[in-house]
């Protein structure tokens, strides 16, 4: 994994609301499903290995919205969020996460990479960002950002036509679930520079003729996984060619 | 694609209606092939379906003549959005002249919002509706900076694409939408989510352009999700503001009063009609829904002219700076 590449800022960002302090606690709020599943599973947690051509492409979505899915059904249920608006789009949303993996795993079919029960979160994490409305509210957005990162920045590597149409068609619900939430928390529907995990130094200039506030910049596949890896809720190493 | 002025002047009516020529031989060409009883039978199916999706719009357009002028078109162009959904290929260059007539549309209708915002029918909102309007007026005058930017290394001139001085928005619902928040919400949500769907409508064509499109569905991208972004916080003020009946997302199986293009298209590997999947629309879906606005309004509408009006000719890279009207709000 590309654990190295400096991300201080978003560092900070992600303390400021307390996603690194909260290690070892609560550990008992989490779903029952989840929490079994990363028991039995720590310390041999499958590694992932995405190629660098379409299938590699949707299942590195798939990831993505694994964990979306699990975040919200874990959300749900972390009795933390009591707001009935607020726990309708944590339902919602979670269930239109599902939806994409359901969507994407029969898409690709013998190609899938890996199962759900592959997946290994880690509970310390897992429970640190369900710690309260706040924390999982700004999760939410944070996890709903990148995802609009990465599809973007997924797009015109993608070979398929109909495969980047359904992409359009999923990171649109994933730009309207970031709005939304960020509407619920009083922020603005679109991603101020100072929510922006990537500088834009770091940008692939390749990939972004446009940056700033009215865009959604293209993230690469690797810088995604930097960010992922930083949340600290899966134990899944990530490698392959796609992301290196 | 060029906006150019053309007559269409049907024998029912004398209403001029500002569409590209290609939309008139597209036409042309199913006029030719109306004996076929397959093409009909679609025709006559998807003719039923777009016209259930613009049935709000053509029942609340101003002018009779107006709306079955539109119907007109709705009727001749829709079996194209069957066949040409993914193969009507567009050239990069052609995609961002189509994306920016739409941009500058959207720029000019926040830039009037914020005019009625001042001292209009807008003028009784609460802050965070002003802070949306501004905040998404600036975004879209920037993606008109930054197309008008990109257009020339295709081969286009970003001062041939234009929208009238003053566009005929009262035809989307049959009045004038800056006059109070209720329609100007409504209205906004139809804009917003139309232009998600049609940057999405232009992936296929920008990938298809191999390494000539990359550029321009990098920036058709970026754009894309913003825009969703919008659409998802014009639903969100319609909800907490009005007690509007909506959510950011689009509803499974939408209505017409929701949105106004074929958002549950059938037929597709992709579930459309799930509220997890955003649709898509054809240029020629758009074109036909938002040619009654590329129309010069009828007269002048309740709500006072920004100043300055709509830059027509002048090079809109500068036309964030240019603008004065919302810098008063912040």
């Amino acid at each position: 994994m590309k654990q190295q590449m400096t991300l201080s800022a978003s560092r900070r960002d992600l303390m400021k609301w307390g996603l690194w302090g909260f290690a070892g606690l609560a550990v008992a709020t989490l779903p029952k499903a989840v929490q079994a599943q990363s028991i039995a599973q720590s310390g041999t947690a499958a590694t992932l290995t995405f190629n660098a051509d379409d299938i590699g492409i949707l299942n590195f979505a798939l990831l993505l919205e694994e964990l979306e899915a699990a975040f919200y059904a874990a959300a749900a249920g972390s009795g933390n969020i009591t707001d009935p608006q607020e726990l309708n789009y944590v339902r919602v949303l979670g269930g239109q996460e599902a939806a994409h993996v359901t969507f994407l795993r029969s898409v690709l079919g013998d190609d899938v990479l890996f199962e759900t029960a592959d997946l290994s979160f880690n509970p310390d994490g897992l429970s640190a960002i369900l710690s309260d409305r706040d924390t999982i509210l700004n999760t939410a957005v944070t996890l709903e950002d990148v995802g609009v990162h990465a599809y973007n920045g997924a797009g015109p590597s993608l070979t398929n036509p109909t495969y980047i149409l359904a992409a359009g068609s999923i990171v649109s619900v994933e730009a309207r679930h970031a709005g939304g939430v960020r509407a619920l928390l009083g922020k603005p529907t679109t991603e101020p520079d100072s929510d922006r995990l990537i500088a834009d130094a770091d940008l692939v200039a390749s990939l972004n003729p446009l940056k700033g506030k009215a865009y959604d910049e293209l993230y690469s596949p690797m810088q995604i996984v930097s960010i992922v890896g930083s949340l600290g809720i899966l134990n899944n190493p990530i490698n392959g060619a796609l992301v290196a | 694609m060029k906006i150019t002025i053309n007559l269409m002047l049907q024998p029912f009516n004398r209403v001029l209606l500002r569409l590209p020529s290609y939309l008139i031989s597209q036409c042309s060409h199913i006029v030719q092939t109306v004996g076929q009883a397959v093409g009909q039978k679609i025709s006559q199916k998807i003719s039923q379906k777009i016209s259930q999706k613009t049935a709000r719009v053509q029942r609340l357009a101003s002018g009779t003549a107006l709306v079955f002028s539109l119907s007109l078109l709705l009727l001749c162009l829709s079996p194209t959005s069957a066949a040409h959904a993914q193969d009507a290929v567009l050239t990069p260059r052609q995609v961002t002249e189509y994306a920016l007539t739409l941009e500058k549309l959207e720029a000019d209708f926040y830039r009037r919002a914020v005019v009625a915002a001042q001292s209009g029918g807008l003028s009784g909102v609460p802050q965070a509706a002003k802070d949306v309007i501004v905040s998404y007026g600036q975004d879209e005058a920037q993606h008109v900076a930054d197309l008008s930017a990109v257009l020339p290394a295709l081969g286009g001139d970003p001062n041939a694409i234009t929208i009238p001085t003053n566009p005929n928005y009262s035809a989307i619902l049959g009045r004038d939408p800056f006059a109070n928040p209720t329609d100007f919400l409504l209205v906004g949500q139809y804009v917003e989510d139309l232009g998600v769907a049609a940057y999405k409508g232009q992936v296929q064509n920008l990938l298809a352009a191999g390494d000539a499109g990359k550029t321009v569905l990098a920036a058709a991208l970026a754009i894309h999700s913003v825009e969703a972004r919008h659409a998802a916080g014009v639903r969100y003020l319609r909800s907490t503001l009005l007690g509007a009946d909506v959510n950011p997302w689009i509803s499974a199986n939408a209505s017409s009063s929701e949105v106004i293009y074929n958002e549950n298209r059938m037929g597709s590997p992709i579930p459309f009609s799930s509220d997890a999947f955003d649709g898509y629309a054809t240029q020629s879906e758009v074109l036909a829904l938002v040619g009654p606005v590329l129309t010069e309004a009828p007269m002048p509408t309740a709500t006072p002219r920004p100043n300055p009006p709509m830059p027509e000719t002048e090079d809109n890279s500068t036309a964030p700076a240019q603008n004065n009207s919302p810098r008063a709000l912040w």
